[in-house]
């Protein structure tokens, strides 16, 4: 596991990433409210452009072939309505021929087709100026054709009522997005208040205890306040687990101890002789039992400590066994114990740390040895198979009844019924393989006995 | 035809002096306004401002609003001042004029301002000016409508005694006399009245304050409130009826020119006119009456005493323009003339 690179505050960050969205959505929504605003203010004053060219045109009359117009009042009343704009006008007839109002307003660019109503922006006497066309159609005996008005107007009074619509929609939203931000705050620091809440109450606990976290109503922290919970009832139970196994290791060192003890304040007593040697041979077994036992103490220590730091190399499983076996059948030479070999075709190379894997199937080896009867016969199989390697000893011993098999390979468990067991042979195995990432059986042998299996992954672990 | 020649004379002395001399600390001042009665305000004006030369140059309504039409724009002069509202309107919308920042503006009424480029300054009210000999005895008319009654019951005493602008020749004639049209409905019948007694037209308001005065006329239609109630001061031959039905209020509008030369100086010169002080100098010295009312002592008093008096001032605004269209000033005119004078044409 990498160390923590840099410490940050997550109210922190969820408040300024909150903060950069909200003021990205602000950014938009005012961009449409500018698009609003305008669009509005052009609607708004150009009806009421649209109102008083209609009105103007209300006043033109014709008299023979001559078109005229009295302006009525009104139409100009209602230009004032947007009180501080000019006022630009043009009455054209049937020929185009200017009739009054400005003789130089500007006319639009594109040609005209039925309509009656034009807009359009224009430049006149250096004003920018919105412009509509309102025409009709006259029919009399002597002229016929489109009379027009043109009426532009400045746009003092849009750009007036766009920054004010702006203005306020603006402020409003600013209003609302300070809104939001501040129930954000708030319910931020809600939500992370179940959080310091439950290290407080960690805190509070002054050394390990097992009594659980209380539970919470809280449905999101629930998940968190029960896998709290259940590691520490898993700690709890290796930790049982483990106060069970060193009271028992004591106590087996206690009982070797003082057996040999024993043994030796009878020897050193006894004034028959010829009883030495009996008196020897079992202070001597006495003391093979205790360097058993500190042995595989000792491995046992060893192999958790490789376990935890991780030494991977390239473990050529078939020298390791055959290593293993010469040393066995060296050691084992004079007794009747019958050693045989197998392996099927090539066999991969595994990932992990020879001296621990050698240490597991050295315990497994010594198992069949020790729990064996005198006339022993030990196969040792190599296996491959997609992609894992098998390596399976067998023997003739009593074996395991198929009961106690799990029980027997849980780490610190021991059979009570194998009294001279330390009960790390196993656990032994059981670390090692579970620190490769391995799977470890015991089953029935074609032999009679116990089947070890241990399965290993070939390849990268 | 005197005020024709007056007008070319000003136009040529001030093509004479006023260009080449460019004086950096001038102030030029176009102003249809008799000088006689903006003189206080200037004196004070130049006692302020003694580094000031201000050129004033006095024109008829119409004549100024031909004369800035005419001028190019390196000759247009700093300030213009006219009482003929509809053609300063023009005027502004046309682009004559640039924007006056001042706070000051924000004081004054809404119809007394437009664009902040167009300010009115003055209140005057449009009243009948009488004779007070030839009215001994009778009653006189206060409201349009009375005179409309008397004018019709008693022919031979108004038949050429009335007097009143002739609308094609005085610029503030015509925006008086269309704004009746606009604002009172009894205007086409008054209009009518004054045509069968055969109204006497003219073209500025002394000479019809002159021939009421002698006599010559008993009643002066739609005249300029501020200089008749200055003669009336001092001359008790003339009184003046403040029309009680309604009352239009003409304001004099003054503009800063777009190509203004001294812009500071025609800025200070329009402050003065619509601050505190220089409507204070305008109600107590000049002949002009002051915008704000409670300044004027004038004004002041006629507010208080005549409640049933219905002041209808003219907004600023490009309404104003609607009668300033060609079609329909010739077909104003043309009624006019058959309504007042059918004999003249």
């Amino acid at each position: 596991m990498s160390t923590i690179s840099t410490s940050y505050s997550l109210r922190r960050r969820m408040l300024v990433r909150s903060a950069l969205l909200l003021l990205v959505v602000f950014v938009l929504l005012s961009i449409g409210a500018w698009h609003y605003a305008k669009q509005a203010a052009n609607y708004s004053y150009d009806r009421l452009l649209r109102s008083a060219s209609l009105s103007m045109l209300e006043g033109v009359h014709v008299t023979g072939a001559n078109v005229d117009i009295d302006i009525p009042y009104a139409s100009f009343e209602m230009m004032q309505l947007s009180s501080e704009d000019k006022v630009f006008y043009r009455v054209q007839g049937p020929q185009g021929n200017f009739i009054t109002g400005y003789e130089n307003f500007p006319l639009p660019n594109q040609s005209l087709g039925k309509e009656r109503t034009l807009f359009y922006d224009a430049n006149y006497l250096s004003e920018h100026i919105r412009v509509v066309m309102q025409r009709k159609w006259l029919s009399e005996p002597e002229v016929s054709g489109w009379v027009s008005v043109y009426l532009g107007q400045t746009l003092n009074a849009r750009d007036q009522m766009r920054n004010d619509i702006l203005v306020r929609s603006l402020a409003t939203l600013l209003g609302i997005m300070l809104l939001v931000l501040f129930v954000l705050w708030w319910s931020i620091n809600r939500a992370l208040e179940p959080l310091s809440t439950i290290s407080k109450s960690l805190f509070t606990q002054t050394s390990f205890s097992e009594t659980p976290l209380d539970k919470t109503s809280i449905q999101e922290v629930a998940p968190l306040v029960d896998a709290i919970n259940e590691y520490q009832t898993r700690l709890a139970s290796n930790l049982d687990g483990m106060k069970t196994f060193i009271a028992d290791a004591s106590h087996q060192i206690r009982t070797v101890q003082s057996a040999t003890q024993a043994q030796l304040d009878i020897a050193s007593q006894s004034q028959d002789l010829s009883q030495l040697p009996a008196h020897l041979g079992r202070i001597r077994e006495e003391h093979l039992r205790l360097t058993r036992l500190t042995n595989q103490l000792l491995s046992h220590a060893m192999v958790v400590h490789r376990g935890d730091t991780r030494i991977v190399e390239d473990v050529n499983m078939e020298s390791l066994v055959k290593q293993l076996l010469t040393e066995c059948v060296r050691d084992y030479a004079h007794t009747e114990i019958e050693f045989s070999y197998h392996c099927d075709g090539r066999i991969g190379s595994v990932q992990g740390d020879w001296i621990a894997l050698k240490e597991a199937f050295r315990n497994l080896l010594e198992n069949s040895l020790v729990y064996g009867p005198a006339k022993n016969q030990i196969d040792v199989s190599l296996t491959q198979e997609a992609g894992h390697v098998n390596v399976i000893i067998d023997d003739q011993g009593p074996g395991i009844p198929q009961a106690q098999r799990e029980q027997a390979v849980q780490r610190f468990k021991r059979l009570t019924t194998r009294k001279e067991g330390s009960g790390l042979g196993l656990a032994i195995v059981s670390s090692v393989v579970e620190s490769h990432e391995g799977r470890f059986f015991l089953e029935d042998s074609p032999l009679g006995g116990l089947r070890a299996r241990v399965q290993l992954r070939v390849g990268e672990s | 035809m005197r005020y024709y020649f007056i007008g070319l004379w000003i136009v040529f002395s001030s093509a004479l002096f006023a260009a080449p001399k460019s004086n950096s600390n001038a102030l030029d001042i176009y102003s249809a306004t008799d000088l006689r009665a903006i003189k206080p305000l200037l004196d004070d004006y130049r006692a302020r401002h003694p580094d000031v030369q201000v050129n004033y140059h006095e024109f008829n309504t119409l004549q100024l609003y031909q004369t800035i039409k005419k001028l190019p724009l390196d000759q247009q002069p700093d300030v213009v001042i006219s009482s003929s509202m509809d053609l300063q309107v023009r005027l502004v919308n046309d682009g004559y004029a640039q924007p006056i920042k001042d706070s000051a503006l924000e004081a004054l009424p809404d119809w007394a301002k437009w664009r902040n480029e167009a300010v009115g300054f003055t209140y005057e009210p449009i009243v009948f000016v009488y004779n007070k000999q030839a009215f001994k005895g009778k009653t006189i008319p206060r409201t349009h409508e009375s005179l409309a009654l008397s004018m019709r019951s008693n022919d031979a005493f108004y038949t050429h005694k009335v007097g009143s602008y002739d609308v094609r020749r005085s610029a503030l004639g015509y925006l008086i006399a269309t704004q009746d049209e606009v604002a009172s409905s009894i205007s086409g019948r008054l209009q009518e009245s004054l045509g069968r007694t055969i109204t006497q037209v003219y073209c500025c308001t002394s000479q019809i304050l002159d021939d009421i005065a002698s006599n010559k006329l008993v009643l002066g239609y739609n005249m300029l409130g501020s200089y008749s109630l200055a003669r009336a001061k001092h001359d008790p031959r003339i009184g003046v009826v403040i029309p009680e039905d309604y009352t239009l209020v003409v304001s004099r509008v003054a503009y800063i020119s777009k190509a203004a030369k001294h812009v500071e100086n025609a800025r200070s010169f329009v402050h003065y006119l619509i601050s505190k002080h220089g409507q204070q100098v305008m109600a107590d010295k000049s002949e002009l009456i002051a915008l704000y009312p409670s300044l004027d002592p004038l004004t002041d008093r006629l507010l208080s005493t005549k409640q049933t008096i219905n002041f209808h001032p003219i907004p600023l605004g490009p309404a104003l323009m609607v009668y300033l269209d060609q079609s329909k000033k010739k077909r104003f005119i043309r009624s006019w003339e058959n309504a007042l004078s059918p004999s003249k044409q």
